[in-house]
């Protein structure tokens, strides 16, 4: 017994002394440059952002292409990982991953934090109701309002709704069954997301995303703060891609009027100011 | 993650301490009214599972196996959602007007622990004599009545101890009520957690507390076996 303490704590001691040694990299464009591979975070169950392709059993989406043609352009291979909204800065700070491609809306705090590349998807946080029930914003005062826990939809919704009671679910299928029974009104969260969620319901006709918009939600690329050389390369990447109509090539494939979605792409990507 | 620093200022006060005190409250009631509920309803079971009519043992035996090996994750979405498609239209709306979250949880935490204790105290009743029955029947006391009178007393007795475990299991069980949007302890320690990224702070805050339920518990049943049983530690 004893030699099985001493044992395990010899290899927590090693794994903590390995764990400090291993500080993220200064400069990742460097450093992926040389390892040859770009380790990116991304989402694997939020269609059509990332999530594995039933044939292939590999990571597709949005973000991905994204990665892809970052990693193109610096000649390095790809490497994805799943992470979860939790996780995904964390995993960041501690260098697990070089940058973060997972739907992530920029904002003050979390730009504290980590670095944002330039807006490289931009929705807004709308509702799904019954049909005919919305029509503005007011006629959700003082009802209940279903979204996903820990998400910036939540934090949004309560600003905008004081009087409305908000029921945070697990994730959004909950919440949108919750609206099928009645339990609330509304489910709230990003224009796309919703525009997924009633792609594949099986009685769409009963309900419908009415013109209401909450916020703007752009989202970014994630990567560690002040890394600057890393985070202007991606910047004029996107920009690249932007002019050489690449970028909207790739939301007409996710999001266009060849899938579920019909969306228009009604932003372009712009350098921050 | 290394440097993390430590800001305990997030939930001394303020808002997100109001967030913390406020998911604390709903902890406690759903804990408190659980604990009472869940006895009570052990008790009927108990008393059934072990009547000497067939219909009332077999629908304690049917509810409890399936009560007892089911999870209590499924139990609670069963009765939030799935209890929707059994009642009627006019039910429903009224349920989903006055806030059917807390007493989805509740009657979930209250069923799913009622199982245990039932079980529990059955052990006890069967750890006391039958000639003890026997003898109160042939006093004229009927079944229900020497259960309340004689039998029961004894065996709640001796049935402390796992009782004991029984609410502490529900007190920190109470958590995954969050799922369904209790806004109960951890939930708002999350939600505590994803407005400041101080999820360190927010999760040691809700660990003690649910420690220091849990030692109340413990405290409490300790006196009452001291004080009002005679029951010595050790003894």
């Amino acid at each position: 017994m004893k030699k099985l303490v001493a044992l395990f704590m010899m290899t927590a001691a090693v794994t903590v002394a390995a764990k400090s040694f291993a500080a993220p990299p200064a400069d990742t464009l460097a450093e992926v440059k040389k390892k040859g591979v770009l380790v990116a975070g991304v989402k694997d169950s939020l269609p059509p952002f990332g999530y594995i392709d039933e044939k292939t059993r590999t990571i597709i989406g949005y973000d991905i292409d994204f990665v892809n043609a970052i990693a193109k352009k610096l000649g390095v291979k790809v490497e994805l990982k799943p992470v979860t909204s939790a996780s995904r800065m964390p995993q960041l700070q501690e260098g697990n991953i070089d940058m973060i491609a997972a739907t992530m809306t920029k904002n003050p705090e979390r730009a504290k934090q980590i670095d944002f590349s330039h807006t490289y998807f931009f929705t807004g946080q709308k509702f799904i109701t019954k049909k005919g029930s919305v029509t503005a914003l007011k006629d959700l005062e003082g009802k209940r309002i279903g979204t996903a826990k820990g998400s910036t939809s939540e934090q949004n919704v309560k600003k905008a709704l004081p009087t409305a009671t908000v029921l945070s679910f697990d994730d959004y299928p909950q919440a949108f069954l919750a609206l099928q029974q009645g339990k609330v009104q509304a489910v709230t969260t990003d224009e796309a997301i919703l525009a997924g969620i009633l792609a594949k319901s099986p009685n769409k006709a009963q309900f419908e995303i009415p013109n209401v918009q909450l916020s703007d939600e752009p989202y970014g690329l994630g990567m560690r703060k002040g890394d600057k050389n890393f985070v202007d390369f991606v910047n004029k990447t996107i920009l690249e891609m932007e002019k050489s109509g690449e970028a909207k090539k790739i939301f007409d494939k996710w999001f266009g009027a060849t899938t579920d979605f019909h969306l228009q792409r009604n932003f372009k990507i712009t350098a921050d100011k | 993650m290394l440097s993390y620093t430590f800001d305990w200022s997030v939930i001394t006060s303020g808002q997100y301490h109001d967030w913390l005190v406020s998911g604390l409250k709903v902890t406690l009631q759903l804990s408190l009214a659980g604990i009472i509920l869940s006895f009570l309803l052990g008790l009927i079971v108990a008393v059934m599972r072990m009547s000497h009519l067939k219909v009332f043992r077999w629908s304690a035996c049917v509810f409890l196996e399936f009560t007892r090996n089911t999870p209590l994750l499924v139990q609670i979405f069963f009765w939030y959602f799935g209890s929707y498609k059994l009642l009627p239209t006019a039910v429903n709306e009224w349920l989903n007007n006055t806030g059917f979250e807390f007493a989805a949880g509740l009657i979930a935490l209250t069923i799913y622990t009622s199982a245990f204790i039932a079980e529990d105290i059955r052990s006890g009743v069967l750890s006391i004599p039958k000639e003890q029955m026997e003898a109160a029947q042939s006093s004229g006391f009927s079944y229900l009545r020497s259960m309340q009178y004689i039998i029961l007393p004894q065996a709640v007795r001796i049935t402390i101890p796992p009782l004991v475990n029984q609410f502490l299991n529900l007190a920190k069980n109470s958590s995954l009520a969050m799922t369904i949007g209790v806004m109960e302890l951890t939930y708002q320690a999350r939600q505590v957690e994803s407005y400041t990224f101080k999820g360190f702070e927010a999760f040691t805050a809700a660990t003690v507390v649910y420690l220091a339920i849990s030692v109340v518990i413990t405290f409490l049943v300790d006196q009452y076996n001291d004080r009002v049983l005679k029951i010595h530690k050790g003894a």
